[in-house]
């Protein structure tokens, strides 16, 4: 196959899953804070935390809906750009892809309807069990796709035998060593991105003035949250960064820019490169800048300890460093960076700093905050281009090359793919956006009738005996603004 | 041993049905969201138009997800066909992909877009019709069988165009006809009975009902005169066993009809859907053993670790449960609409 068209090939999926990637996270982690809120207000009846439901969940079901458009086209384009691999590989991953449909994505499609229309048509608990259900299947949804991933990385419990996969052990192909810490990693990154995305809103809203009363609780709660989540982030990062190092050491090698093993004079290479450019072709840093000893301390608890370097692996199985290196150091600095905004607003609820009238005043935090809602959205991107481009030149480590998965594309079949791709999902990131900072500015509808039990008519969706007679009241599908 | 490959072969034959079953709701169910999508090309009342995609707003996204539920079956249970049929089909599948992720958002961004209505009502529209003539386009294409490669695990070999026929191409403007019926059958079921939109369904059903006659008869004799599968099942020994499904067929159009003119809105839909229900099995019935006419069997397409116990997890558990809430959701949303009903005005 032409070189360059498996290089457009590669970006072709490259790009279907880095454009569908902005939309689940925040689907996974909102749906678990929306399922907070509704509960609050289920058990305190205060209203607030309704307004708040709604107002988010408008929020939601836009970015839902942009998660739904663009991730049909991943499950297509396994079988599409890498139908050999879908072929080979079909017997365990088709199998769990099958299960994400049928357990996650087809149990959320049966209750985001519910979710989102059923306001009124549907008693408040079976709303909050339809919440509930939409939280859970996403969740279920993220430990199968990472499944299917981790498999990618760690393929265990499979034979391949006549180019197919044999499962010969479900339990150690599905809880491979490196799900076991790759999809709590990738949880907690949703739920830390949903915190950070309702600190972001909150923030911006309390620094314009616009319904402080409504908002100060959320961000307090959320900036509580995030003091537990994001050092629990990197701890279950270095946990998953250890499980990357025992299982695929040229992996971690190649996020490491960690060419040599050894230093010239014989002495084990301890260091840990803060900044670097790698020089793949002659296989060497041409400059870095490192911290000695941390690198071995990081990965073997020891000042001498031995790090596996790329000189350890032959040169057709060694991977590119600069998409993992940089990708990786983003990471960590988002992580370490969203950590101490965490520390700040805590140390600031601490102080008393943050009550309802003082709170405006925090104008650096609050810009700060609202900044801090975007990096969570890089923070993944690059994490998903360590994993993915780490990996190489596998496909699935060990086993299965991408070469060997890639369908047969002419240039110009893949040049169409990537350049369609492109056009139609940056037209539904920029709108999917656009409409998320519109119904933000919008704020909450803070004057429809907080909706009753069970009797909302949806418009006229209800069948009232006297329809000509009556005006029932006409409530809009998420309390928009009449 | 022999007992063991016996389980096994049952085994496929109820996966290879799951997936006709998942295929089939596919097809039922966003066929009317689809044919009621090209309906609304026609629409001059903006008002109209939102309250189609009122009509839909809790249940597309289910209906949809039937589509990706049989990709994930045959993704699972026949990776043999996933990675070489869609691959041949890269570039239906490609139109279908965007035109579905363009309707999805349509459907999702109407309500916030206040000036930019007009091209989510557009993208709504197209896009309907764009996959229907895709979708039907590949499905006609599969009809035909595609090349392998002598690989040890044979795959396609490329070529993006090869998919194009005169059949297949025909295919996609049955699928329009077909759900364009369907489409018309949902607004009459969907909108209040005092509602003009009706009207003009009615006039609407009537035509593409009669174009849909025509297109089932073609494709027929289409495919009698060009697949020796069709040709030695219809007209073979046991000729009359396809009467049976053909005289079925015939019934439950008759039905429809009637339905229809007495304003059954929703037993004109069932029928419908019973008639293609009937078409459907008698295709899966046709094509066996093969998948894919002359490509993959269902013997040969089979995952090696199908087995027993996955099938009844999914279709003893899962597959019941999906049911239930999809049935709980129409129900939910089963009220009639109005133009008012208002869309995101």
């Amino acid at each position: 196959m032409d070189p360059f068209a498996l290089f457009l090939t590669r970006l072709d999926f490259a790009w279907v899953t880095t454009f569908h990637f902005i939309y689940p996270p925040l689907t996974i982690g909102l749906s678990v804070l929306l399922f907070f809120a509704e509960w609050r207000w289920l058990h305190t009846g205060n209203e607030g935390w309704y307004r708040l439901v709604r107002f988010f969940g408008r929020l939601f079901i836009i970015n839902f809906g942009a998660g739904v458009a663009t991730g049909v086209v991943l499950e297509m384009a396994f079988g599409i750009l890498y139908g050999p691999f879908s072929q080979a590989a079909g017997p365990y991953f088709g199998v769990v892809l099958g299960y994400e449909t049928i357990t996650a994505f087809m149990y959320e499609a049966g209750f985001i309807g519910l979710m989102v229309f059923g306001w009124g048509k549907i008693s408040r608990r079976m709303h909050l069990f339809a919440t509930f259900n939409v939280a859970l299947s996403s969740t279920l949804s993220a430990f199968w796709i990472m499944n299917a991933n981790s498999w990618m990385q760690t393929p265990t419990g499979v034979e391949l035998r006549d180019g197919i996969f044999h499962v010969t052990d479900w339990w150690a192909a599905i809880f491979n060593p490196n799900f076991l810490s790759g999809f709590p990693h990738m949880w907690v990154a949703a739920l830390e991105l949903a915190l950070f995305f309702v600190i972001g809103v909150c923030a911006w809203s309390v620094l314009k003035g616009r319904h402080v009363e409504l908002f100060a609780r959320p961000l307090k709660y959320a900036l509580l949250a995030a003091v537990i989540i994001t050092p629990l982030q990197i701890y279950v990062g270095d946990v998953l960064g250890h499980a990357v190092g025992n299982t695929q050491p040229a992996a971690l090698a190649a996020m490491e820019g960690h060419y040599y093993t050894h230093n010239a004079d014989g002495s084990v290479n301890t260091t840990w490169n803060v900044l670097a450019w790698p020089n793949d072709a002659e296989g060497r840093n041409d400059w870095a800048l490192g911290i000695p000893h941390a690198l071995s301390l990081i990965e073997t608890w020891s000042l001498y300890g031995v790090v596996p370097g790329l000189d350890q692996f032959k040169p057709e199985d060694r991977p590119p460093v600069w998409v993992p290196f940089y990708s990786f150091r983003i990471m960590l600095a988002i992580g370490f960076f969203l950590f101490a905004v965490a520390l700040w607003g805590g140390w600031l609820i601490a102080r008393g700093r943050m009550t309802l009238k003082a709170m405006a005043g925090n104008r650096w935090f609050l810009r700060v905050a609202v900044f801090s809602a975007f990096l969570p959205f890089l923070a993944i991107w690059t994490g998903w281009w360590v994993r993915e481009v780490a990996r190489q030149p596998w496909l699935v480590t060990g086993m299965m090359r991408i070469s060997e998965g890639v369908s047969q594309m002419s240039v110009a079949a893949a040049a169409l793919w990537l350049a369609s791709f492109m056009a139609f999902e940056l037209f539904v990131w920029f709108f999917t956006w656009y409409f998320l900072a519109k119904v933000i500015r919008q704020g909450p509808d803070m004057d429809t009738p907080v909706v009753a039990e069970g009797q909302e008519p949806l418009g006229y969706l209800e069948a009232t005996p006297d329809e000509d007679e009556s005006q029932p009241a006409y409530v809009r599908p998420y309390g928009g603004r009449p | 041993m022999n007992d063991l490959s016996q389980v096994q072969d049952l085994v496929i034959y109820a996966w290879w049905f799951a997936l006709g079953f998942s295929l089939l709701m596919y097809i039922v169910l966003d066929g009317a969201d689809l044919g009621a999508g090209v309906f609304s090309l026609f629409v001059r009342d903006y008002r109209e138009r939102g309250a189609i995609m009122a009509a839909m707003a809790g249940t597309w996204d289910a209906n949809e997800t039937w589509l990706v539920v049989a990709g994930g079956i045959m993704f699972g249970t026949f990776p043999m066909v996933y990675g070489s049929a869609l691959h041949y089909l890269m570039l239906p599948l490609l139109i279908v992909l965007l035109s579905i992720m363009m309707r999805a958002v349509a459907l999702e961004f109407r309500h916030v877009s206040g000036q930019t209505q007009w091209l989510w009502d557009g993208l709504f529209g197209v896009g309907s019709l764009t996959t229907l003539f895709f979708a039907g386009m590949a499905m006609g294409a599969v009809l035909k069988g595609y090349p392998l490669d002598g690989g040890q695990v044979p795959t396609y070999p490329g070529g993006l165009l090869r998919f194009i026929s005169p059949f297949s191409v025909w295919t996609g403007v049955g699928a329009v006809i077909a759900a364009s019926l369907a489409g018309g059958l949902f607004i009459r079921a969907r909108f209040q009975r005092t509602e003009v939109i009706r009207v003009h369904a009615a006039a609407w059903i009537n035509h593409a009902f009669h174009l849909a006659l025509v297109a089932v008869f073609v494709t027929v004799v289409w495919s009698l005169s060009i697949f020796d599968w069709a040709a030695d099942k219809w007209l073979g020994p046991y000729f009359w066993v396809w009467l049976i499904p053909g005289a079925a067929t015939v019934f439950a159009t008759f039905r429809m009809r009637r339905a229809t003119r007495r304003g059954h809105d929703l037993a004109a839909i069932l029928w419908l859907n019973a008639a293609i229900a009937i078409m459907w099995l008698a295709m899966m019935f046709t094509l066996f053993p093969w998948i894919v006419p002359h490509t993959w069997t269902v013997y040969a397409a089979a995952s090696p670790s199908t087995s027993l116990f996955t099938f009844m997890l999914t279709m003893g558990s899962f597959l019941p449960v999906m049911l239930a809430y999809n049935w709980y959701q129409y129900w939910v949303f089963r009220a009639r609409v109005n133009k008012l009903t208002g869309y995101g005005e």
